[in-house]
C-alpha cells in the first residue's frame, strides 16, 4: 500500500477508537504502548474474520455441505475409522468426501482449491499453506525374526550394520529420503544398498530373501499380528531417532469451521491409534554467515 | 532430448526444493525459463535495488557516493557479516556501504544505503526500468523484526519448525519484497548494458556485484576460471536465492535469476545451495545451444 493512503487509514482508526496507535516522526514510525495493548486482540479478530470469510465462499461457491480432504496412503485403517467417527461426532452438518493421496498430490490439489483440507508428510514446500502442529510418528525397524537385533527390544541403528534398507523410491519424497539416510549415517548405519519398494508384501519379501531391513511407524506394525508372524518382527529404535512429521495443512486464509473440526478429528485420531507424539523439541542451531539472516 | 523447462524442474525436484528461474542472454534477447513470472521474495537480492537507486541518485548528482556515514555499534541491524558482525563505531563512504551490502550481504550496510535513499526511491527506480511485478515493502530490518516477531519465543531455533515457517509473513510475496525470476534478469540486462545509469555508475556497480563472496550458489554452477560470475544471493528460512551475470570468453553474457524454497526447513543444506549453480547452468548452456 502506498504511504499516503496508509497513514489516512490509520489516522481514520485511531479516531474511530479515540487512541493514538503510533507515534510519528519525520523519520520512523513506532508503535505506541496502547497500540500494542490492542495488537492482540486485531490479530485475533483478523482470524476469526478470515474463518468467517472462509465459511461464506464455502456456501457461496456452493461447497456447503462438502468438505474435500486427504490422507496419505501410509495411514493405518484404524486410524481412518477414528478419524471419520471423530468428524462425524462434532455434527458439523458438512459431509466428509475422504481421498487416499500422497503429500506431492495434495500440494498440487491444495494450491489449486480442489483438495480443503489434507494430512501432509514434512519435509515439503509450505508455501501458501496454512499448518497445524507438527505432529511425530516414530518410526521402528522392521527384520528378520532371526537377526540378533531383534532380540533387543529396543535397536540401536548401529545394531543394523550389515543389513540392506528397503526404502521408498527416492523420487517419491527426495527430501525424507535423503533426511533418512543422513540420520542412519550420522547414528552409524550406512547400508551398503538401499533397496526400493513401498508395498507391504513387496518390502516383507525383500526383507526376507536379501539380509534386509525397512522402517515403519508403529502403527502399521501393531503389536498382536506382529507377534504372530513367524518370520518379521517390528522393534522400536533405540532414542527414537527416526520419524515421520505429519501436519493437517489448508491453503491460506480458507480455515473454516469445517476445516478446524477435520484438523481436531485426525489429531485426536492420530493421537489414539497411532502413537503420535509432539515434534521433537528444535535441536541447537548454528547458523553459519551464508545463511544471511541472524536473529 | 528432454527439452529445457523440463530439465529444470527435475533439477528442482532432485534437490528437494521449488524452483523459479529465468535466462536471458543479454544480447540477443533469447530467453528460457520455469516459472518466471511467479512472484517470489527477493529477501537479500532486493539490495540490488538498493545499489542501483544508490549509484542512480549519484548520477543525478543527489547524493556523493565518497559520502563519509557514521555507523555506531548500537542499533545495527542483525546480521552474520560486515558492520553487522563488527563490534566498534566505524565511518565509511556510502560506495563502501554499498559494497559491504553486496559483497557479503551485510545488513547494517544495506540500512546505511537504504536509510540515505529510502524505500519509495528503491521502488521509483525500479518502476522506472520497468519492474511491475517487483516491490519494496519494508526494510530489510522491518523483514527480520517480523520474523521474530512470527518465530515466538523460541528465536532462531523455531525457524527449522515447518509450523512456524508457514506462519512467516517475510516469507509470503504478498506481505515481503517480492519480485519475478524475469523482473530480475530485465534489471540485470539493464546494468549490464549501461540502460540502468551512466557507463562510469555501472561499471562501479558490476565491480562489487562481481566481487560477492558466496561461492555455493551461482557460481558454483561455472567452474571454469575464464568464466566470469557477478551476482547477489538472498536467503531466508527455507528460501536461497542468486540473481547474476554469466560471462563466457567468447563474449556470451547472460542474466540469470533463480529463487528456490527448500521443502527441508535445515539451515544448511548444500543441495538446495548447489542446484542453483546447477540449474543456472542448464540454462545458460541451452541459450548457447541456441536451443
Amino acid at each position: 500500500m502506498a504511504q499516503p493512503p496508509l497513514s489516512q487509514r490509520i489516522k481514520g482508526l485511531e479516531r474511530h477508537l479515540g487512541v493514538r496507535l503510533f507515534e510519528r516522526t519525520s523519520r520512523q514510525v513506532t508503535i505506541t504502548k496502547a497500540g500494542t495493548l490492542l495488537l492482540d486482540d486485531a490479530r485475533e479478530l483478523l482470524g476469526r474474520s478470515e474463518a468467517l470469510l472462509a465459511t461464506a465462499r464455502r456456501i457461496r461457491d456452493g461447497e456447503s455441505g462438502l468438505l474435500r480432504a486427504a490422507l496419505p496412503p501410509d495411514i493405518a485403517g484404524e486410524t481412518v475409522a477414528a478419524l471419520l467417527d471423530g468428524f462425524r461426532a462434532h455434527r458439523t452438518g458438512v459431509e466428509l468426501e475422504l481421498r487416499e493421496l500422497t503429500t506431492a498430490q495434495q500440494l498440487t490439489q491444495l494450491a489449486a482449491h480442489d483438495l480443503d483440507v489434507g494430512l501432509i508428510h514434512h519435509p515439503c514446500d509450505v508455501t501458501g499453506l496454512e499448518l497445524g502442529p507438527v505432529l511425530r510418528r516414530e518410526m521402528g525397524v522392521l527384520l528378520p525374526r532371526d537377526a540378533p537385533a531383534a532380540a533387543l527390544t529396543e535397536v540401536p541403528l548401529t545394531a543394523l550394520t550389515g543389513y540392506d534398507l528397503v526404502l521408498f523410491h527416492r523420487s517419491a519424497a527426495p527430501a525424507l529420503h535423503d533426511d533418512l539416510l543422513t540420520t542412519c549415517a550420522r547414528d552409524g548405519y550406512a547400508p551398503a544398498a538401499v533397496r526400493h519398494g513401498q508395498g507391504a508384501s513387496f518390502v516383507r519379501g525383500l526383507i526376507l530373501s536379501s539380509h534386509a531391513v525397512a522402517f515403519g511407524p508403529r502403527d502399521a506394525h501393531p503389536a498382536p499380528a506382529a507377534d504372530e508372524d513367524p518370520d518379521l518382527v517390528w522393534r522400536p529404535l533405540a532414542g527414537a531417532p527416526l520419524a515421520w512429521r505429519h501436519s493437517v495443512a489448508w491453503p491460506k486464509g480458507r480455515g473454516d469451521t469445517a476445516v478446524s473440526t477435520f484438523a481436531q478429528a485426525v489429531t485426536q485420531a492420530l493421537h489414539s491409534t497411532a502413537a503420535v507424539t509432539a515434534d521433537a523439541p528444535p535441536r541447537p542451531l548454528h547458523l553459519r554467515p551464508t545463511a544471511e539472516y541472524w536473529l | 532430448m528432454t527439452n529445457t523447462p523440463t530439465r529444470l524442474k527435475e533439477a528442482f525436484a532432485e534437490a528437494g526444493v521449488t524452483g523459479r528461474l529465468h535466462a536471458l542472454d543479454i544480447d540477443s534477447g533469447a530467453e528460457l525459463g520455469t516459472g518466471a513470472d511467479h512472484p517470489v521474495v527477493t529477501a537479500s537480492v532486493h539490495k540490488l535495488c538498493v545499489l542501483i537507486t544508490l549509484y542512480e541518485q549519484a548520477a543525478a548528482g543527489l547524493l556523493d557516493l565518497t559520502e563519509q556515514v557514521e555507523c555506531p555499534p548500537d542499533g545495527r541491524a542483525s546480521g552474520p557479516t560486515g558492520l553487522s558482525a563488527m563490534l566498534d563505531p566505524v565511518r565509511m563512504s556510502l560506495r563502501d556501504a554499498a559494497y559491504l551490502m553486496i559483497a557479503v550481504s551485510d545488513n547494517t550496510a544495506a540500512e546505511l544505503c537504504l536509510s540515505r535513499v529510502g524505500l519509495d526511491a528503491v521502488n521509483a527506480t525500479t518502476a522506472r526500468l520497468g519492474l511491475t511485478r517487483t516491490r519494496a515493502l519494508h526494510t530489510f530490518r522491518a523483514m527480520f523484526e517480523s520474523m521474530r516477531e512470527d518465530a515466538g519465543p523460541g528465536g532462531a531455533q523455531a525457524l527449522t519448525d515447518p509450523y512456524v515457517i508457514a506462519r512467516l509473513r517475510a516469507l509470503d510475496p504478498a506481505r515481503s519484497n517480492h519480485s519475478t525470476a524475469r523482473d530480475m534478469t530485465r534489471l540485470l540486462r539493464a546494468l549490464w548494458r549501461d540502460e540502468a545509469c551512466t557507463p562510469e555508475h555501472g561499471a562501479a556497480m558490476r565491480r562489487v556485484l562481481g566481487l560477492q563472496v558466496w561461492p555455493h550458489r551461482l557460481a558454483a554452477g561455472f567452474p571454469f576460471d575464464d568464466v566470469h560470475v557477478a551476482g547477489k544471493t538472498g536467503s531466508l528460512p527455507t528460501l536461497r536465492n542468486e540473481v547474476g551475470v554469466v560471462e563466457y570468453p567468447d563474449g556470451g553474457r547472460y542474466a540469470v535469476a533463480v529463487f528456490t524454497r527448500a521443502a527441508r526447513t535445515a539451515a544448511t543444506l548444500p543441495p538446495a545451495d548447489a542446484v542453483i549453480g546447477t540449474t543456472a547452468r542448464i540454462a545458460v548452456e541451452a541459450l548457447r545451444a541456441g536451443a
